[in-house]
């Protein structure tokens, strides 16, 4: 995984889905935001921008890290 | 088939990065009563290559430091003298009102101390590059909504509808619940960025490219097989990224005096180009890149320590907080700290861009591409290192022609037949007979974009590039793609895969040596002005693509 998204101040508000460029992000079980995706993600970092907790650290695919 | 099926606008536009955003301001600006539709594969306020955030406007005719003579002039040095230079000169001229009318919009624009904007130089020669702050694409995003542009957001075009000779509308994907929808237009516009995954990067990450992922080369396609012109494509450009990140930081580094140094600590660009340094046209300081880790002297970075402390926090500043915050994160899990220590560099992979390079969509001074009702603007067209501000000058150009042709709807073309084939194409694909993951597709391509069509490059390697992949372009067609979301990937490899090819045509056409690394042939080692100092056309004949000088 490429994100690390702390679900206990996670409000669910979808922020992070509705603006990943590239569609990495869905919002899954229990209305918590999940990587459908994974390896489309560009470590852009607009999901941890655009989250009004600030809730998700990007800890970078692995090739790259 | 009828009318209500269709949506029906005057202007379409193919992508809601900067050039269509401000396409769509100008359009309503001039015209209140027109419509416009922008489609957008993403979500507007954070698409395209501008997406996260821009640290400069790279090309900027500032009055009383440059004039648009002295930047065409620019061009042509980065282009080695293959441009036409009218769309530059068009970018010249309307670029610092672009800078003005995005300060008005909120964007901030430091000054020095005497209250100027701080201009550097990034080009060869002249200082063009402006230093920006703020959150670019989401004012252009809440300009282009705000101006009554109508958003389609999670909608790839993919295909274009003709009337006749005449373009008519666009066909997209629905993202969300699948379906293809019909938009009727007499005026469409290619705004959907560059080729990014073209090479494969030396991670072998897919998606971590240098240039934007999610634009990979479907404007090219589509404007090909509408009949419209490609050229630049032997322009394979690559750039020195930050090792494995991939970017950004390249213009902010040179631009604020960083050096290139070897494994030895050697400003080696003395040796290669003494006069430019590391401002030498960017095939030429990735020639010597490639020559100093060839000879063992690797590996390659970027220095800081000379450089005064403030211009290292401008650096970190423009990098970290205006363009992507997350390199800060990554330079700390690295350890890695400007001030201390250099960064190393790597050669990014192939990538295909208008705006950092000469590949794109033939168009003019107003971007028109030759099909009627059909323009491009931003890295999809060929507007030389036309860079953000080239894209919003010709989003802006483009609409102002529309306005004034101001044409009829057209009835809804060719788009019955098109999306019965289209919907026949997309069955075929979930039913995926080919049965290989589209990933495992496109990295198999793009590593034979690493073996043969990256420089060095010779008439052996790129046809055998040809011949490797012919077979996958029939089997492209029997791509599985199990929802929506996988069909929108099988369309990018699709036009990867033919941006690709063209690539490796036109560099087997161009029977020369030019553009430093990108178009270095061993088997034409030599440049030749009388013959090639021109731009190769590719337009869509009946048996395939026919390759032209523009000025034999």
């Amino acid at each position: 995984m490429n994100l690390c998204i702390d679900s206990d101040c996670c409000t669910g508000c979808g922020a992070c889905v509705e603006h990943c460029p590239g569609h990495v992000l869905s919002m899954g079980s229990e209305n918590r935001p999940c990587e459908k995706y994974p390896d489309d993600c560009w470590y852009c970092g607009v999901c941890a921008i655009e989250c009004p907790a600030e809730c998700i650290t990007v800890i970078f695919p692995y090739l790259i890290r | 088939m009828a009318r209500s099926d269709f949506i029906y606008t005057d202007f379409l536009i193919v992508g809601g990065g900067a050039a269509g955003c401000m396409a769509a301001v100008r359009a309503r600006e001039l015209e209140p009563e027109i419509d416009v539709v922008i489609l957008e594969k993403a979500e507007i306020s954070r698409s395209g290559a501008a997406g996260r955030g821009m640290d400069a406007l790279n090309n900027v005719v500032v009055p009383g430091i440059a004039t648009v003579a002295d930047y065409v002039e620019a061009v042509e040095i980065v282009a080695d003298g293959v441009f036409e230079p009218t769309i530059s000169r068009v970018i010249g001229e309307r670029s610092f009102g672009i800078l003005q009318r995005l300060e008005a919009w909120g964007l901030h624009f430091p000054r020095n101390d005497r209250g100027n904007y701080i201009v550097n130089q990034f080009h060869p020669k002249g200082r063009f590059l402006v230093e920006m702050r703020g959150e670019l694409k989401k004012i252009l995003a809440a300009q282009a909504i705000g101006c009554g542009a109508r958003i389609f957001n999670r909608h790839p075009v993919l295909e274009l509808v003709k009337q006749d000779e005449r373009i008519a509308g666009a066909i997209a994907l629905n993202l969300d619940c699948g379906e293809l929808k019909t938009f009727v237009a007499p005026a469409v516009l290619l705004a959907a960025g560059g080729a990014a995954r073209i090479g494969l990067p030396s991670t072998g990450y897919l998606h971590g490219t240098f240039d934007c992922p999610w634009c990979n080369g479907e404007a090219h396609k589509l404007g090909y097989e509408a009949g419209a012109s490609l050229t630049g494509f032997e322009y394979t450009a690559s750039s020195s990224m930050t090792r494995d990140f991939n970017g950004p930081g390249l213009s902010t580094f040179i631009r604020h005096g960083a050096w290139l140094i070897n494994g030895l600590g050697e400003r080696f660009m003395e040796r290669y180009d003494a006069e430019r340094l590391e401002r030498a046209p960017s095939g030429i300081r990735m020639q010597a890149m490639r020559e100093e880790i060839n000879a063992g002297r690797g590996p390659v970075a970027f220095s800081f320590s000379h450089l005064p402390v403030k211009t290292i926090q401008l650096i970190e500043d423009g990098i970290f907080e205006a363009e992507r915050p997350t390199m800060r994160d990554y330079f700390q899990r690295k350890g890695i700290d400007l001030k201390q220590q250099p960064v190393e560099v790597v050669a990014s992979e192939v990538y295909l861009c208008g705006g950092h390079g000469l590949a794109g969509l033939v168009g003019d001074g107003w971007g028109e591409t030759g099909v009627p009702g059909l323009f491009a603007a931003g890295d999809c067209l060929a507007n030389p290192y036309g860079f953000l501000p080239g894209a919003m000058a010709m989003g802006e150009a483009t609409a102002e022609r529309i306005v004034d042709r101001s044409p009829a709807r057209p009835a809804f073309g060719d788009a019955a037949p098109r999306l019965a084939r289209l919907r026949a194409s997309v069955e075929g694909h979930r039913r995926g007979a080919l049965g290989v993951a589209v990933r495992d597709f496109e990295y198999k391509f793009r590593r034979l974009v690493n073996e043969y069509v990256a420089p060095p490059k010779s008439a052996r390697k790129l046809q055998r590039f040809l011949d490797e992949t012919e077979a996958m372009t029939r089997e492209q067609d029997d791509l599985p793609a199990a929802d929506a979301h996988g069909l929108m990937k099988v369309f990018e490899a699709k036009a990867g895969l033919f941006c690709a090819r063209m690539a490796a045509r036109a560099s087997l056409f161009r029977t020369e040596s030019r553009f430093g690394l990108y178009h270095e042939r061993v088997d034409y080692p030599l440049q030749d002005d009388q013959n090639w100092k021109t731009r190769v056309l590719i337009s869509r004949g009946p048996d395939g693509p026919i390759l032209t000088r523009e000025n034999p």
